[in-house]
């Protein structure tokens, strides 16, 4: 099977004996969006300039589309676009003129260089910006920037490190939406991040990773399966009354019940069927359910717990 | 073979663009700009003292070439590589399907043609003040071997801060240490070992006398060129200060190349 990205065993040692990646394994499909997070220092910006030709591994291979990314980096690189921590930019000159000049080095003619730089600006809602100097530009708009010079030549991967770092909350909603238009698009983005709410909008599958190894990976639905807690919260259109209150725990799936106002929150099996018959009972009974949702202790708790003691950092 | 050849026309392609890109960068910065105009303007200044002959006027005017061609040299050179990995631009320009090799070569050719820009404005300023002041038949024919020394100090010279800036870490850094060498500490090394009766044929910056030396006028009365007071009884030899200045060139720039391709963050 081709993969979109592949590593195999990557060990990267520094010169003052630190073990950067200790055989770090990847398998990411074409097409998919995967969230790569850990603590700082795990190993992820590491593994993604060695993804990107940044660096060399000690030992170990890097593929993207099968193409070795240290023998042939060449071919390997025409098809990754990247955005790498927080990249300098040539402050100035005019994003046309930066990106003329990347645009030629992905071998572009002209008129491709001229259309695609108009829409990579386009969609990073930078077109009335194309001729102004870079270096009157704000964080959000370098960042989006960047991201329109990784997509000028539509490449099939996309590998974003930390994309919403140091941006504010409007910058990174509009980078959560360039990334779900590149999924929708098709192509495959690997995305680091230590925001887990980021990597869990976007993202179908998440790779952990801790000193330098591949701890847990696993879809993002299934991790939110598995963290499920047996507990559901309801919310009534008005508070409940004492007799409510004895109704709802009268019905027999229910082990317990915490009333506090209009929301109770029910203990119960943890079965999906009972989760479903306890629903059918509520509305049955006539009580007027205004939100029905199984609590869940999300990526979160999930990362605490595939980390060990580990302290969840930035 | 066919192979090879491929990967040959790659190469020279991206280094074209890498130069093209540099020259821009130049442009953009004004830093082009503002040493064409020290071209321009440093010739003028000697109006003020003509002296009796053209051969002397000349030999006044170009003591001032060779730090022309050093500040040149570390205004296109001095942060090249150190300014890509201090600036964070290396992130954006390195993860593109092109040879390191390519980019810093094209940066080496970039600086050396911004550098010969300028020499070419000095001489060229300095010919039309000559045949102004002495007319066109006074001109030395010299003027062009020392025109043709000036552009291969030009090459050392840019070579000695590339590969500072391949080196140090920091812009500032680089730049410094590359001018300071080339300004004042080969300089003092040349003067202590002719305090000494040594001829330091093996220093650049001591060859690069030759850019006045060629002209046959002895004694320049001032300037900031190797040659400091009392010391005049060595003037480099034509044959090893060209060859000294060549193995300058290609040493440095070799040694740049591969620092710099192996640099990581």
């Amino acid at each position: 099977m081709e993969y979109a990205i592949r590593t195999e065993n990557l060990v990267k040692k520094y010169s003052n004996n630190f073990t950067a990646l200790n055989g770090v394994s990847l398998r990411i499909k074409k097409g998919e969006v995967v969230g790569y997070v850990g603590p700082n220092g795990a190993g992820k910006t590491t593994t993604i300039k060695i993804l990107t030709g940044l660096s060399r591994p000690s030992s170990g291979h890097a593929y993207v589309n099968d193409i070795d990314v240290v023998a042939r980096p060449r071919e390997a690189l025409r098809t990754i676009g990247a955005l790498i921590e927080v990249p300098g930019v040539y402050d100035y000159l005019t994003p046309r003129e930066m990106l003329t000049y990347f645009g030629r080095v992905y071998r572009m003619s002209g008129d491709e260089i001229d259309r695609r730089i108009k829409e990579s600006l386009e969609l990073v809602k930078l077109s009335d910006w194309e001729h102004k100097k870079i270096g009157t530009f704000s964080t959000g708009m370098l960042r989006r920037l960047t991201i329109a010079k990784a997509i000028l030549h539509k490449p099939d991967n996309l590998i974003l490190d930390e994309p919403v770092l140091g941006l504010d909350p409007k910058g990174i909603r509009d980078v959560r939406e360039l990334i779900r238009q590149f999924r929708n698009q098709g192509m495959t983005v690997f995305l680091s991040s230590h925001l887990l709410g980021e990597v869990a909008e976007v993202c179908n599958t998440v790779i952990f990773l801790n000193k330098g190894k591949v701890v847990s990976s696993d879809s993002v639905q299934n991790i939110d399966r598995s963290m499920e807690q047996r507990v559901v919260n309801v919310r009534f259109l008005k508070p409940l009354s004492v007799e409510e209150t004895k109704r709802l725990r009268a019905i027999e799936l229910i082990k317990s019940v915490e009333v506090e106002d209009s929301v109770a929150r029910l203990q119960y099996d943890g079965k999906p069927e009972s989760s479903v018959q306890i629903l059918r009972r509520l509305v049955s009974s006539n009580f007027e359910v205004v939100s029905y949702n199984v609590e869940s202790a999300g990526l979160e708790d999930y990362y605490v717990s595939v980390m060990g003691d580990e302290k969840k950092e930035g | 073979m066919e192979a090879s050849r491929i990967s040959f026309g790659n190469d020279i392609f991206e280094t074209y663009l890498s130069v093209k890109f540099e020259l821009l960068k130049h442009l953009k910065r004004r830093r082009l700009l503002i040493v064409a105009a020290l071209a321009i303007i440093v010739p003028l200044i000697f109006f003020v003292r003509v002296p009796d002959t053209a051969g002397q006027f000349d030999d006044e005017v170009l003591t001032f070439a060779n730090i022309l061609i050093i500040i040149s040299a570390a205004m296109f050179a001095g942060d090249a590589i150190s300014g890509e990995f201090e600036r964070k631009t290396n992130l954006i320009l390195f993860p593109t399907p092109q040879r390191r090799g390519t980019i810093f070569a094209g940066k080496y050719l970039a600086a050396v043609l911004a550098t010969f820009l300028v020499v070419l404005l000095y001489y060229v300023t300095l010919t039309l003040q000559t045949a102004g002041l002495f007319g066109w038949g006074e001109i030395p024919g010299e003027l062009a071997k020392s025109f043709l020394v000036a552009l291969i100090y030009t090459l050392a010279a840019v070579s000695v801060i590339y590969f500072f800036s391949a080196v140090l870490k920091r812009t500032l850094t680089s730049t410094i240490v590359g001018f300071l060498s080339l300004v004042m500490v080969l300089p003092v090394l040349s003067f202590i070992l002719q305090r000494v009766n040594q001829e330091p044929w093996f220093i650049v910056t001591y060859s690069a006398n030759l850019v006045t030396s060629v002209l046959g006028i002895s004694g320049s009365p001032f300037g900031p060129g190797d040659q400091g007071p009392n010391i005049a009884e060595f003037t480099p030899k034509f044959g090893i200060g060209i060859a000294v200045m060549i193995a300058y060139a290609i040493v440095f720039l070799v040694a740049g190349m591969l620092v710099a391709s192996r640099r990581e963050d």
